[in-house]
């Protein structure tokens, strides 16, 4: 799941300034599971937007609330088509992908990231979560037993632990556990420590071209059969 | 959620779900179990918030007459209360008679008026026959009542002994129904309904009661020093000094042999026993009742039978043969087998055979008779095998509770409007579903043991010198604090649709009774028979998906806001602080009138049912609205439900980081949390009302000096 975190209020007032009328939109899924930007989160911050109008005694802004289930697909996005006609921007809680999507959309359209898109992870407990996954298209967890080296290790080396590693922990910081260290406790376990032994050669991070794209269909040609 | 203060907002409101306005909750156990389906969950909670004078509204629409139910109703309800999974049951009947007598039942005027013309004729005047006089008034037709007796009331009158049920309660039900124009005709026995017919009531509701006793069928059972129970009670009870003599004794294990035992004892019987053929256990009367005898000094002999009885130089003495219990009969009670050879005399005074009753329906009134002397009747039009008469109470029944009476004297009235108004009979169709299903052991092991707070009983010795009421009714407090621990079955939480849910699975994680669980299709599912409707799940859900079953609870505190901000605005008071009070508990036991009351003027109380469903945003639109303080006061460790404090902190938290980020001082938001000792919050509140005082004034004059 992508985690995110409200961006400070003050950042968001700047940003909405320009405008007079801003459509706060909420995104149902991933921002609403992390607490940055589901229906709670939309209406805690048009409260707080309009406090502090309230307190500056500036020019009002006008604001409104929707949420869409998921920002990042065109057919959710279409249900937004008559709601933003009287607005003048779009403050997007959304992900990065969402405010994208939404800016793709309508191309005339100002459209503000209310959050700040952190990174792929998971709820530790109530109210926590951790990264797992930097999306390096290059998936090695079968090597590492399941614990990622890119995300986990600060310097997300390929071949640690490095020289840092103190009593199971980072030298960056003492609370973070030492990725490397785990992989090695849980291959133990697994019996698998002769992957230890292993080299892995640098990754050419060049070799990545972005944006990337997925295809998953196929493409069929005008007039062809299955045969 | 609120009305913006920009002009022209062209809000969406996500929130106006049509499901919101229905009541989703489940028909709860006592309910169920109550004859007269009184809305028992709504009234308590009432009691625990300590609106009495609306709990008695709830109550008195559910039942004609609370106030003589609120004594000796044999309250089914609390065997129902599921309570009693956790530690015992609800007091709801001396909870009723808390409200009734604290709500002033006693001054409420009953009024009715007369809208058709067909007469109705009512032969009883139990508490069926009053019943059904109530509801055919209500409904505008003149009613007239038959009494036998000199007095009104059936068994309440001729068989409740005083203690029980002080006339005074019964009087003024009585009163109260003539004051609707119900004519009451006492020492008039109806021999021929045919006569009543020609005298021109166009319907007859037949309630004769059973108050014939059974016969025990054992040598020398008609003879001196021999009285029926019922016959008993009935010439105490209309003012008879029956000699009894020294020694009693009361044959049967139900509640008239009770009532005629510790009645007995109050006539001044120096030696009352009671015999019964079974064990404690399958003894019918009310186990609060054997308790009491018990402590009067009533001797009470268990798996005893009298098999004959022996006079000799006037001397009565009664042959009793000792029992055991053998394989259970079709009542499911365990049957009792004479041991023999176990024989025994027994020198009494007096015997009182206390065994059962049943009506006795006069031949001329040409009814069909059913099964134990019962009339016979269409069990859901009460309508009997002659055109035009219905019959109902214990003449059907056979002997049963008072409440059993009073509803089924409610349906017949409506079965003789139906009747009257030639309609045909709707049958009660109950909408609602009911809950079903115990609590689970994880559940139960989260609630927070309180025990039952019983109302005060007079001591054994001062309550054999008269008929004065035995039980004493409850002061406030601790009326308040027995009522909070309601479980609120069946109003619990619920998902507005799967579709708004996120499965962000923090309900899961917030939930102190483990409640919400995942079903195996991974979607979230809050099963309704196991949540207590704290509320913190609904004001956790970052989707807003949740909401409580009844639809006052989850609107409640928004409602209240809006009201008190709208009177605040008009008010010049500064500093002005909003301040969300829980109403239940030592709240509702006047703290929260006190803090009204002494509060300093600008402090705007926002009653809530319990803090826990007061969200974050709540706790910010105050300040918006211009107010310069907010705080929460909660029971804390007081409160009946778990971890409404730590949620509670975590969402001023939260405020408080936005308030920082808004420009206002953290300090503007505080919670008050009641310690599990009685601690008073109010000197607490003056600091905090001086903090916000100081932080108003500093902001004024920083303002001045700007301008």
């Amino acid at each position: 799941m992508i985690v995110a975190e409200q961006k400070p209020l003050e950042a968001i007032r700047q940003m909405i300034a320009p405008y007079h009328r801003v459509l706060i939109l909420g995104c149902g899924t991933c921002m609403t599971v992390c607490d940055a930007g589901g229906e709670r989160e939309v209406s805690f911050l048009h409260s707080s937007l309009r406090l502090i109008q309230a307190k500056s005694g500036e020019e009002p802004h006008i604001f409104s609330e929707y949420i869409l289930k998921r920002q990042c697909d065109p057919e959710f996005i279409d249900l937004l088509v008559d709601k933003v006609s009287d607005v003048d921007a779009i403050l997007s809680l959304g992900c990065g992908i969402g405010v994208q999507a939404i800016a793709e959309r309508f191309t005339d359209m100002p459209v503000l990231p209310g959050v700040n898109t952190s990174f792929m992870g998971m709820a530790k407990e109530w109210g926590v979560w951790d990264e797992r996954c930097a999306a390096c298209g290059d998936c090695r967890l079968e090597d590492t037993a399941g614990i990622c080296p890119i995300t986990r290790c600060t310097k997300g080396i390929l071949n640690g632990p490095c020289a840092g590693a103190k009593n199971g922990k980072c030298e960056a910081s003492k609370d973070m556990e030492c990725a490397w260290i785990l992989i090695y406790k849980r291959l133990e376990r697994l019996q698998q420590l002769e992957k230890m032994r292993r080299y892995y050669p640098p990754r050419n991070f060049r070799a990545v071209p972005r944006p990337r794209r997925l295809v998953k269909k196929v493409s069929v040609g005008a007039g062809e059969s299955d045969g | 959620m609120y009305p913006s203060t920009a002009k022209d907002a062209n809000r969406y409101q996500p929130n106006e779900v049509t499901k919101l306005s229905f009541d989703h909750s489940l028909v709860p156990p006592c309910q169920a179990a109550c004859p007269l389906h009184m809305e028992i969950r709504e009234y308590i909670d009432l009691v625990a918030q300590g609106r009495i004078m609306e709990a008695l509204q709830v109550i008195r629409d559910g039942n004609p007459f609370p106030s003589i139910c609120a004594y000796v109703c044999t309250h089914p309800c609390e065997d129902a209360c599921r309570r009693s999974q956790v530690d015992k049951s609800v007091a709801i009947r001396a909870l009723k008679r808390f409200a009734v007598e604290f709500g002033g039942d006693r001054r409420v005027r009953a009024e009715a008026e007369t809208t058709h013309s067909d007469r109705v004729a009512i032969v009883g005047s139990g508490p069926a026959g009053m019943a059904c006089a109530y509801y055919l008034r209500k409904l505008g037709y003149p009613v007239t009542v038959f009494e036998a007796h000199s007095g009104v009331g059936g068994m309440l009158r001729v068989g409740i002994p005083q203690y029980r049920l002080p006339r005074e309660v019964l009087n003024t039900e009585v009163q109260r129904l003539m004051q609707m124009g119900v004519e009451i005709r006492t020492n008039t026995r109806v021999v021929s309904l045919d006569l009543l017919s020609d005298m021109g009531y166009k319907a007859i509701f037949i309630t004769i009661g059973a108050h014939q006793s059974l016969r025990m069928g054992i040598e020398g059972e008609d003879g001196p020093g021999v009285i029926d129970g019922a016959t008993f009670l009935r010439e105490v009870n209309l003012g008879l000094k029956p000699s009894l003599g020294k020694k009693v004794a009361v044959v049967g294990g139900g509640n008239v042999a009770v009532d005629a035992a510790r009645t007995a004892l109050r006539l001044g019987a120096h030696k009352v026993s009671i015999l019964y053929r079974r064990s404690r256990t399958e003894m019918p009367a009310d186990p609060v009742e054997i308790e009491q005898a018990l402590e009067e000094g009533i001797d009470i002999r268990f798996l005893v039978a009298p098999v004959k009885l022996n006079r000799r130089n006037g001397q009565l003495s009664i042959s009793c043969i000792k029992m055991e219990l053998g394989e259970p009969d079709a009542t499911g009670r365990r049957q009792p087998m004479p041991i023999k050879g176990s024989e025994f005399n027994r020198q009494v005074d007096v015997l009182i055979t206390a065994i059962g009753q049943a009506p006795q329906t006069p031949s001329d009134f040409r009814l069909r008779i059913g099964r134990g002397s019962t009339i016979h009747v269409d069990p859901v039009t009460l309508t009997t095998n002659r055109v035009g008469v219905f019959a109902g109470g214990d003449a059907v029944t056979g002997p049963a509770t008072v409440t059993e009476a009073l509803a089924s004297g409610r349906l017949a009235a409506f079965r003789i409007d139906d009747y009257l108004q030639h309609r045909y009979p709707r049958v009660d169709k109950e909408m609602r579903a009911h809950l079903a299903g115990d609590l689970l052991p994880e559940t139960i092991e989260m609630i927070r043991k309180i025990g039952r707070l019983e109302p005060p009983i007079l001591p054994p010795e001062s309550r054999m010198e008269d008929f004065k009421a035995v039980e004493s009714v409850y002061d406030w407090s601790t009326a308040v604090n027995e009522a909070r621990r309601c479980l609120r079955c069946g109003m619990g939480a619920e998902i507005v649709s799967q579709d708004k849910c996120a499965t962000c699975l923090n309900c899961i994680r917030v939930c102190p009774y483990h409640v919400p669980r995942l079903d195996v299709n991974g979607a979230v599912q809050i099963p309704v028979e196991q949540c207590l409707a704290c509320g913190i799940c609904v004001a956790e859900c970052p989707a807003k998906a949740i909401i409580l079953r009844k639809p006052y609870d989850q609107r409640q505190v928004t409602d209240e806001l809006r009201h008190i901000l709208n009177s605040a605005e008009k008010s010049k008071f500064r500093p002005f602080i909003v301040g969300f009070c829980c109403q239940y508990g030592l709240f509702g036991t006047g703290t929260l009138a006190n803090l009204w009351r002494e509060a300093k003027a600008g402090i705007w109380i926002v009653p809530v049912l319990c803090v826990a469903k007061v969200e974050a945003e709540h706790m910010l639109y105050p300040f918006e609205m211009g107010a310069e303080g907010v705080f929460i006061a909660g029971c804390g460790e007081q409160c009946a439900r778990e971890n409404t404090a730590l949620w509670i902190s975590q969402r001023i938290g939260k405020v408080r980081k936005m308030l920082v980020q808004i420009g206002l001082e953290p300090e503007r938001i505080r919670g008050f949390m009641l310690s599990s000792t009685n601690k008073d919050i109010a000197q607490d509140l003056d600091k905090f009302v001086e903090q916000i005082t100081r932080l108003y004034l500093t902001s004024t004059i920083v303002e001045e000096v700007k301008s």
